[in-house]
């Protein structure tokens, strides 16, 4: 492997990079996921910012040590080349199912609101494609596409200020009144909307200014987080206590309170819309993937991308019941904790072997 | 022309070698014997005579003056009548020493060299006594006048456009940057035929990356022959399979002289009307310079209306489609009610309407530009209000849609380039596809892909969407809304200037 990998990626990149790859199609649900804890959900996006922010730094910090490595090879370098790669094989086994499950449950709900006559196979195929074309582009057209997802999207927002002017402010102030269990639960299912920022350790050696690189990802974290906060702030205020446990979707239907005389069904053009997001989100994870790949099989090959495409495509396809699907997907979205913990592991092994791995 | 050429050369050659053994055996006899120069000189003519046999337009004329018989050598279709008689006739019979002052001595051994002078232009004149052959570039094919452009015409500001001559565009650039620092450096290219091509800039503010890069680019071509401009910019594009011209075209001399002012690189081709602009970025391609005549309130304007035109015009007859097969919900109630009554009698699916009724403004359109101007005015009005008229009536299409289309055919018409028109009515169908097949989905697909790939696409090496992927936070002053002048003095960013 190379030791020195051009330097490609500002700070601005790395901003977006951080914030697009965590803001994908956990945020539509992400006020039933906290429905456990109810009114009192409001506080805890910026509980999730704060913790995303205490994980981040191990991450930061181990990649510093090893400013021109990622993930994989620092798997590689700290806990042997066996088992180094046989945990890269599952982190790329993680990634892989994670990518099937995102595009699964968007095509499910694009299946259901916007084109309920169809199978989803050609469309399916067709999103795989545009995946792998900018995929193909390399990680930094990948960070353009995430800077354009973002302003492109961002105007979404302005369509909730009908639901914040229905709601009731009141509903806002926390009451506590929940236990520890449902306290478990609702940071269990509702800390997935803010994952993704843990790729940074696969990108981080194309960061130019790698000193900066944790201001700019907390950066983009909080960008991520006032989105997430701004959704579960007018959920609160618009809906109650029973909607919030028992709309799947209510993102969605935030948006239809807005009254438009020309318009009627915002939300069928913010569900399409949500393509740019789906898309820049999954492009950060796939480009990951095939950067295991390439440090497994320690050669740079194009059809990496392809293979990954097509397993992709085979899960998502694979004969088994829904039930089946969906508990593969939550397993694996589970595993998502591991890979944000793991850093901690890693770098008590890289004190522990300190002079070991230096020489 | 080239075996041609050797051969004939190397059969002088070989004459020479023979007259050369001669020459020294006669030398003993006479006292001013032919020099192997002489001959050479001799033979060269012949052989010019002999490979210009089937050269109707070249013309040998022997003419007697004071120093002997003199053959002049000229393709009459390259020189003019007048600039013969003033700069080579006259002085031969009346002032013979200005010849000898103006005109240069040809190299002999390069035969090649000899045949290109006179494809070139140049008249060849040979001094039989003395066996001198010097040559005087009289090139004066008959060209155009200035007059002003059709294409790229503006209310306010010089009207005046390039023409086909290479030398006129580039006095007309010259006129107006009187800088030393203004470069041309020229080249030759097409392997068949030889056409000079000019590479304008400005010394001290061009980048030099960018220039070595274009030198190089245009050193690799392999082309036969470029008979506009246009084709050679395809040759050296970044990314010759997308849909998206990647250099600025214009007619205009104050817009080119802008660009050279602004640090980037020029090329004009004989033969050529137009000019390119290397690096461009996507935005640029809606800027017209009349944005800098106006005020810039209404430069704004218009600019927010040809950029924004640009996505306007790919996406509304495509969400018709969608609304119309996948999602009528998203219509309210009224406005579906109307679109159903004017759709009431088409058969169609929305899909077959949309295309029917483009693909009859792409046959007006490509009809109306292949006929004479007076029976394309005629189509016009048959296409616009016989076909429109008869075909809502017909039941084939509905009113609504006749709107729509119209609005982005027209719309498509808004940016200043015309390769950029064009190429958003292609990628229009591309959307149109997208959203027969997939709705509004389908749709955020394509303008996902649409992104991706203009995202991905570099002119010159240079991202293709600066400003939006920032170079230079001050662009930003001079792009969808131009300030006023005092703040858009800066070089642009992505022509990456010495000077800032």
């Amino acid at each position: 492997m190379s030791t020195q990998t051009k330097k490609i990626l500002n700070g601005y990149h790395v901003v977006f990079l951080v914030q697009s790859a965590m803001l994908g199609t956990a945020i539509l649900t992400l006020p039933r996921e906290l429905s456990a804890v109810g009114y009192s959900q409001t506080v805890f996006p910026l509980l999730f910012g704060v913790i995303a922010s205490l994980t981040l730094w191990p991450m930061i910090w181990l990649n510093r040590k090893y400013p021109n490595e990622n993930l994989f090879r620092i798997n590689e370098l700290l806990l042997g080349k066996v088992l180094g790669k046989i945990i890269n094989v599952l982190i790329i086994l993680q990634i892989t199912v994670f990518i099937a499950g995102t595009i699964t449950y968007y095509m499910d709900l694009i299946h259901s609101t916007t084109l309920p006559e169809q199978t989803n196979t050609f469309p399916l195929i067709l999103l795989l494609l545009l995946l792998l074309y900018i995929v193909s582009g390399g990680i930094k057209s990948i960070a353009r596409f995430c800077i354009l997802s973002f302003f492109l999207t961002s105007g979404i927002y302005y369509f909730s200020h009908w639901a914040f002017q229905k709601g009731i402010v009141s509903h806002i102030f926390p009451l506590f009144n929940f236990n520890s269990h449902e306290l478990f639960d609702a940071m269990k299912r509702g800390y997935l909307a803010v994952v993704g920022y843990e790729l940074i350790m696969f990108y981080f050696p194309y960061i130019k200014e790698q000193n900066k690189a944790f201001k700019h990802a907390l950066i983009g974290i909080w960008i991520s987080i006032s989105l997430c906060f701004i959704t579960v702030f007018i959920s609160v205020i618009y809906y109650s206590e029973w909607q919030l446990k028992n709309i799947k979707f209510s993102v969605l239907n935030l948006l239809k309170a807005g009254e438009l005389s020309f318009i009627e069904r915002i939300d069928v053009f913010a569900m399409t819309l949500w393509v740019f997001l789906v898309i820049s989100t999954l492009a950060v994870y796939l480009w990951s993937a095939k950067k295991g790949m390439e440090s497994i099989s320690d050669k740079k090959k194009k059809y990496y991308l392809y293979i990954l495409a097509i397993v992709i495509f085979l899960v998502i396809k694979l004969p088994f019941t829904r039930d089946f699907h969906e508990k593969l997907y939550k397993v694996n979205d589970y595993l998502v904790y591991v890979l944000i913990v793991w850093p901690i592991f890693l770098c008590i092994i890289y004190l522990l072997r300190k002079k070991q791995v230096q020489s | 022309m080239d075996n041609l050429t050797l051969s004939i050369y190397r059969k002088a050659c070989g004459t020479l070698k023979y007259k050369l053994v001669r020459t020294t055996k006669v030398n003993k006899q006479y006292k001013k014997a032919p020099t192997a120069e002489d001959i050479l000189a001799d033979e060269t003519v012949k052989a010019l005579k002999e490979i210009t046999n089937d050269i109707q337009d070249i013309v040998f004329k022997e003419i007697p003056t004071s120093e002997g018989i003199v053959t002049i050598i000229h393709s009459s279709s390259l020189v003019e009548k007048q600039t013969l008689e003033k700069s080579i006739l006259i002085p031969l019979c009346d002032y013979i020493h200005q010849i000898h002052q103006l005109a240069t001595p040809v190299d002999l051994k390069d035969f090649k060299g000899i045949i290109e002078k006179l494809v070139g232009g140049h008249t060849l004149m040979y001094f039989q006594q003395t066996h001198q052959l010097l040559s005087m570039d009289t090139y004066s094919a008959p060209t155009r006048a200035i007059t002003d452009t059709a294409t790229e015409s503006t209310v306010i500001g010089p009207q005046d456009a390039f023409t086909e001559s290479l030398q006129t565009n580039i006095s007309l650039v010259r006129r107006r940057i009187r800088n030393p620092m203004l470069k041309n450096e020229d080249r030759i290219l097409g392997t068949e035929s030889n056409f000079k091509i000019s590479i304008l800039y400005i010394d001290d503010l061009v980048n030099k990356e960018n220039l070595n890069k274009l030198r190089q680019r245009i050193d690799k071509v392999h082309y036969p022959i470029f008979t506009d401009i246009s084709m050679l910019m395809q040759a050296i594009e970044d990314n010759p399979l997308s849909p998206f011209p990647q250099y600025y075209m214009s007619v205009r001399p104050d817009t080119i002289s802008q660009y050279l002012l602004d640090g980037r690189i020029i090329i004009f081709m004989d033969n050529s009307q137009a000019a390119i602009v290397c690096p461009t970025s996507f935005f640029e391609m809606f800027t017209s310079i009349e944005d800098y005549y106006n005020r810039w309130t209404m430069a704004s304007l218009l600019r927010m209306l040809r950029f924004f035109g640009f996505f306007l015009t790919i996406l509304i007859t495509p969400t018709y489609i969608s609304a119309l097969t996948f999602h009528p919900e998203i219509l309210p109630y009224e406005l579906l009610l109307n679109i159903q009554e004017s759709r009431s009698k088409v058969p169609f699916p929305p899909i077959f309407e949309v295309l029917f009724i483009e693909l009859i403004i792409e046959v007006l359109r490509e009809a109306g530009s292949r006929l004479p101007t007076k029976v394309g005015q005629t189509i016009g009005i048959v296409g616009g209000i016989v076909i429109g008229t008869a075909a809502v009536e017909a039941g084939l299409v509905s009113n609504i849609l006749i709107v729509l289309v119209a609005v982005s055919a027209l719309l498509s018409f808004l940016p200043p380039l015309f390769l950029m028109s064009n190429t958003s009515r292609f990628v229009r169908y591309i959307f149109i596809l997208a959203a027969g097949f997939f709705g509004l989905f389908g749709q955020m697909l394509a303008l996902a892909w649409l992104f991706a790939h203009l995202l991905r696409i570099k002119s010159l090496g240079t991202p293709y969407m600066t400003p939006f992927i920032p170079r230079k936070a001050t662009d930003l002053l001079d792009s969808v809304i131009r300030f006023p002048i005092a703040f858009t003095k800066g070089r642009k960013g992505i022509s990456r200037a010495q000077k800032k």
